[in-house]
């Protein structure tokens, strides 16, 4: 496992950078993940994104639908691109402390 | 060269039921398995057996091609368990070691495995073009089971498996987020129709118990979608259930047992549903699994069982379908075209859904692999994964400008998108069949529907 470091404190990552325990997330560590994941500032648009999906991961213990997820924000596949580089599955999801989404993705 | 690909934890691996080999164990025990697969697997024996060095088949594996290494190519890897099973299981290897090609088991021996058999797809293009019929997908998948009973899992494939034991899918789909998901999905298409489109969940005495991918329940909407529809139009008695939503089966891909326990998910759902006809959906190594192993798995079974794509193809005539002004390229998923038998049910279903269909070239049961196959789609795997893609983006950069490329597994819709992007052509929209049959589908002159 390795670490990473939140204002000197260290939170475990799994190996694609993924935070290990998601009840430790918090505001903090989306900014110190957003910097690793190339999104340089942190907007409204970003944090309804995040927002949106930690609300449901905490209801239903996975990641919603991309379409859903599209839908319940307002935002096309192509703005979230825009704002997480490396997509819904990976950057959005990272950024908002859930597991990473594994299968046939 | 030492693959990129992460093996999962002791721990992690015991947590899937399989047990890790110490390092002093792990010869004999791996010569002990190999030989309890050489009584049980006879394809093995006659694949080991059989092969001559012609090298026909090297040309035409898309592995050996896109990555340039002498060591995937199919003779070459086979050679890695056939050069061991020589020296411990042939009289000749016995007495005569190395000039009958028979080598022992070394300190290389496991990292060469680990390396070459995840970077075969299992596709069985070589066996097409061997003289001899040899199948080196039946070695690699011998060779990944071998590596799992000594608690070599990728660590993509434990995760996947730990999902299959806590959910009965890949992605780890819990029921009250699956009932969710339908939910929204049906809103979607009654915004779209106008018409109370229905995915049914768990319903006892359906007909029919449709085993979707599970990716349609997060990437792939379309495809659901498309299915429910054309039931709808059908008028037919279905239902998804949410013991078993995943029509891929990992197991066959690097545990025997594995895949037997997920085969049986299958029957014990259909059972307990009362189902008559059970219906895979789009992926291609889950339905070579259910086609091929069901009764070793689960023994005789009292449902049929079949394709989405035979059964959409068998009711064309009751579907009203408009074409849709596309051009249309079809990729043969490798388990479709070689495992399979579904050559020409995409073709018909496509030719009714589209202006034009194009044929990548070569294709049917020559097509090359999405350099995906048998779930090479881990992460750490990207730059391999993007070289066993090469084939497949020649094909697509010579078919010329396309709207849409229809590729029916959930694999392949996994991994076409990157080679798309990587090779050139990174607007290219790919995605399923039943997602076009989806889109094609006049819901209001549809007959026999309810």
């Amino acid at each position: 496992m390795s670490y990473v470091d939140v204002n000197g404190k260290q939170i475990e990552v799994d190996e694609d950078g993924f935070i290990c325990d998601p009840d430790l997330w918090n505001e903090e560590i989306v900014r110190c993940f957003a910097r690793l994941e190339g999104v340089d500032e942190l907007t409204d648009d970003h944090w309804k994104v995040i927002h949106y999906l930690r609300g449901y991961y905490r209801q239903f213990g996975i990641a919603p639908m991309i379409r859903k997820l599209c839908k319940e924000t307002g935002f096309n596949l192509q703005r979230i691109y825009e704002l997480f580089p490396s997509g819904p599955a990976k950057g959005a999801c990272k950024l908002a402390g859930l597991p990473k989404p594994t299968g046939c993705v | 060269m030492k693959s990129p690909m992460r093996l999962a934890k002791a721990e992690d691996v015991r947590a899937i039921g399989l047990a890790p080999a110490a390092e002093e164990e792990r010869k004999p025990r791996l010569l002990a398995k190999l030989k309890e697969l050489r009584g049980s697997m006879r394809s093995l024996a006659v694949m080991l057996d059989t092969c001559v060095k012609c090298g026909n088949c090297v040309r035409q594996c898309h592995s050996y091609l896109g990555t340039g290494d002498p060591l995937n190519a199919p003779p070459a890897r086979a050679d890695l368990m056939r050069k061991l099973y020589r020296r411990h299981f042939t009289l000749a290897g016995r007495l005569l070691g190395r000039i009958t090609g028979a080598e022992d088991f070394d300190a290389q021996t496991l990292d060469a495995w680990l390396t070459y058999f995840y970077q075969c797809n299992e596709c069985r293009r070589c066996a097409v073009f061997c003289p001899l019929g040899v199948d080196t997908a039946e070695v690699t998948i011998a060779g990944r089971h071998l590596l799992s009973e000594l608690g070599m899992v990728p660590r993509f494939m434990q995760q996947v498996a730990l999902n299959l034991q806590k959910t009965g899918n890949n992605m780890g789909i819990p029921k009250p987020a699956l009932l969710d998901s339908v939910e929204f999905l049906q809103c979607e298409m009654l915004e779209e129709t106008g018409l109370a489109v229905k995915i049914p969940v768990d319903q006892a005495g359906s007909e029919i118990l449709y085993i979707p991918s599970s990716a349609d329940f997060f990437t792939n909407v379309d495809t659901i979608i498309g299915v429910a529809k054309m039931f709808h139009a059908l008028g037919a008695s279905w239902t998804i259930s949410s013991a078993v939503l995943e029509a891929a089966n990992f197991g066959l891909l690097f545990n025997d047992s594995a895949m037997r326990a997920h085969n049986r998910r299958m029957r014990q759902a259909a059972e307990e549903l009362g189902a008559e006809l059970v219906l895979q959906g789009e992926c291609g190594h889950g339905w070579r699994a259910a086609r091929l192993c069901t009764e070793a798995a689960s023994g005789p079974v009292r449902f049929r069982l079949m394709h989405v794509l035979d059964y959409t193809a068998r009711n064309l005539g009751r579907l009203a379908l408009r074409r849709l002004s596309m051009r249309v390229a079809l990729h043969d998923p490798c388990n479709y075209a070689r495992a399979g038998d579904l050559i020409d049910e995409p073709r018909r279903i496509l030719r009714a859904c589209v202006e034009e269909l194009v044929e990548l070239a070569p294709n049917r049961e020559e097509t090359f692999c999405c350099g995906g196959g048998s779930g090479i789609l881990m992460d750490e795997m990207m730059e391999i994964r993007l070289k066993l893609g090469k084939k497949k983006a020649e094909q697509i950069q010579a078919a010329g400008r396309i709207d849409y490329l229809a590729a029916g597994c959930s694999i392949c819709k996994a991994q076409l998108p990157h080679v798309a992007a990587h090779y050139g052509m990174p607007d290219l929209a790919i995605g399923g069949v039943m997602d076009l049959v989806g889109k094609a589908m006049d819901m209001n002159r549809s007959t026999g529907g309810v």
